[in-house]
C-alpha cells in the first residue's frame, strides 16, 4: 500500500513538475543551469533530481516548522534554496553541523584547556597556543 | 606530579609540529607577509547567533545592509540552535550577494584577504567527538607570526594561531565562502565554483543582477559556453536582444558544436523579427542535439514558434 502511494506520488509530482516547467520556461531558451548539468550528470540522474527535489520541498518546509521556524518564514527560507539544496536540507537537517558556539560542551574543563593550548581546538579565548 | 610531568612532555612533543598546510602559505613568496582588512564592521553575536553575526559582517563588509536581527528568522534553526551552512549561502544570495565557495585550502583564504574579500569561515573549535560549531570571518594574517585574526563571536579582533586555526577550520572540511557584491569576482580562479554560484544567484536575484555578476565572469572566462549562456539569457531577460544577440553569436563561433548556443540564438533573433536567420539557426541546433532527446524537444518548441510567428505574419 505504501509502494503504490509512493509510486503514486512520485508520478504526481513529476507530471506536475514537468507541466509547471513548461508553462514557465522563458520562450524556448536552454538555460546556463541545463548547460552546467549536462557537462556532468547524465540525463536519467538529472530527472531523478528534479523528482527528488520537488518531493523534498514540502518535506523540507515541514521539517523546518517543526523546529521551531515561522511558516511563512520557512516558505522564504526554502525559496532561498536551490532544487539541489533543498534536498540535502532535507535528508540532512538533523545530522548537518550547524554553527554555535556553546554546542554541547559538558567536557572536562582540563581536557580542553590542554588541546587549546596545543592548538588543537579554541574553546577558550584566553588561551594562547604554543604554536 | 608525574601526571603534571607526563603532561608537560607531551605538551612539548607535540608543540613541535605545526598543522598541515600551514608551513606550505608561511613559506610561500607568493603572499604578502601580513594583510588585514581593518575597515571590516563587526556585529558582536548573542547566544547562539554565530551565523547570523558572520553573515551580517561579511554582507556589511560589501555595503549590504543588513543587520543579525534580520538574518536570524532567515538562518537561524531555534531547535538546532545554530544554522546550516546551504542557508548561510541562501541568505547571502536572498541580500544580493553572490556568494562562492572557495577552496578547501589555507592558502585559498589568503588570496581572498589580499584581494579584499573577507572569507566566512566554519570552525569546529571543540573536538570531532565533541563539536562546536562555529561560524567567523576571517579578516586578517601575519605569515612572520603566524597568526590569523577573525571576527569572531564576541570579539572584534580574535587572534589564533595559524596552526590552531587551520585544525578548527579543518574539522568542517575547509568550508569557506565570500559574499561579493555582483560584478566582482573572487581572486581564485575557479570557475568552476563561480559557476555553481552563479547559477544559484540567477534564481533569486533577478535578472538584472544576475547579468553583471555573469558579464564579469565571462570577461574573464570568455569562451565558457556556461557563462555565455548565461550571460546571454539575462540580456534576453532583461531586453538586451543585441546583448543577446551578440554573445550568442559568440558562443556558437567559440563552440560551433552547440545545439543550445544555436537554438538560443535562434530564439534572439525571432524576437528580433529576423525570421529566415532564426529558422537557420533552429535547424543547425536540430542537427547538433543528434539523440539528445530532452534537447531535441526543446528545440522543437523554438522551430514551432518559429513557425507560429511566420503563420502570424
Amino acid at each position: 500500500m505504501n509502494f503504490v502511494k509512493r509510486l503514486f506520488s512520485t508520478f504526481l509530482a513529476a507530471s506536475i513538475l514537468f507541466t509547471g516547467s513548461i508553462q514557465t520556461v522563458q520562450a524556448a531558451m536552454i538555460s546556463a543551469e541545463q548547460v552546467a548539468e549536462s557537462s556532468i550528470t547524465s540525463q536519467g540522474n538529472q530527472d531523478r533530481t528534479l523528482i527528488v527535489a520537488a518531493l523534498s520541498r514540502e518535506d523540507v518546509q515541514s521539517a523546518l516548522v517543526a523546529r521551531g521556524i515561522d511558516p511563512a518564514q520557512a516558505k522564504d527560507r526554502v525559496a532561498a534554496l536551490t532544487d539541489e539544496e533543498a534536498s540535502v536540507v532535507a535528508s540532512q537537517l538533523d545530522t548537518a553541523p550547524v554553527g554555535g558556539i556553546i554546542g554541547a560542551i559538558v567536557l572536562v574543563f582540563l581536557v580542553l584547556l590542554l588541546t587549546d593550548i596545543l592548538g588543537f581546538t579554541k574553546i577558550f579565548p584566553f588561551t594562547r597556543s604554543v604554536r | 606530579m608525574i601526571l603534571k610531568c607526563f603532561i608537560l612532555v607531551f605538551a612539548f612533543l607535540l608543540s613541535a609540529c605545526a598543522a598541515s598546510g600551514v608551513r606550505e602559505v608561511t613559506q610561500n613568496p607568493q603572499f604578502p607577509r601580513q594583510h588585514e582588512l581593518t575597515e571590516t564592521p563587526f556585529f558582536p553575536q548573542e547566544l547562539y547567533h554565530c551565523g547570523p553575526a558572520a553573515l551580517a559582517t561579511a554582507l556589511n563588509a560589501v555595503e549590504m545592509d543588513v543587520s543579525p536581527d534580520q538574518l536570524v528568522p532567515e538562518v537561524y534553526i531555534p531547535s538546532r540552535k545554530g544554522s546550516l551552512q546551504i542557508e548561510m549561502l541562501a541568505a547571502a544570495r536572498r541580500h544580493g550577494a553572490l556568494a562562492v565557495k572557495i577552496e578547501p585550502e589555507l592558502g585559498a583564504v589568503l588570496k581572498e584577504i589580499e584581494a579584499g574579500n573577507v572569507v566566512l569561515v566554519m570552525q569546529n573549535l571543540g573536538l570531532s567527538w565533541a563539536p562546536s560549531w562555529h561560524y567567523a570571518v576571517v579578516v586578517g594574517y601575519d605569515l612572520d607570526k603566524e597568526l590569523i585574526w577573525l571576527r569572531s563571536g564576541t570579539f572584534e579582533r580574535f587572534e589564533m594561531s595559524l596552526s590552531a586555526f587551520q585544525r578548527t577550520w579543518a574539522r568542517s572540511k575547509y568550508w569557506a565562502f565570500v559574499a561579493l557584491k555582483p560584478g566582482d569576482l573572487p581572486a581564485s580562479d575557479e570557475v568552476e565554483a563561480v559557476i555553481s554560484a552563479l547559477i544559484s544567484y540567477e534564481k533569486t536575484a533577478g535578472a538584472a543582477k544576475a547579468k553583471v555578476a555573469y558579464a564579469a565572469a565571462a570577461k574573464r572566462w570568455p569562451d565558457n559556453l556556461v557563462l555565455l549562456t548565461g550571460l546571454g539569457n539575462s540580456n534576453f531577460v532583461t531586453g538586451d536582444l543585441t546583448g543577446a544577440a551578440s554573445v550568442f553569436r559568440k558562443a556558437t563561433s567559440a563552440h560551433s558544436d552547440s545545439a543550445v548556443a544555436y537554438n538560443n540564438l535562434a530564439n534572439v533573433l525571432l524576437a528580433q523579427g529576423d525570421v529566415l536567420a532564426a529558422k537557420e539557426s533552429a535547424e543547425k541546433a536540430m542537427r547538433l542535439a543528434d539523440n539528445n532527446q530532452m534537447l531535441k524537444s526543446q528545440i522543437q518548441k523554438t522551430i514551432d514558434e518559429i513557425n507560429a510567428y511566420s503563420v502570424k505574419k
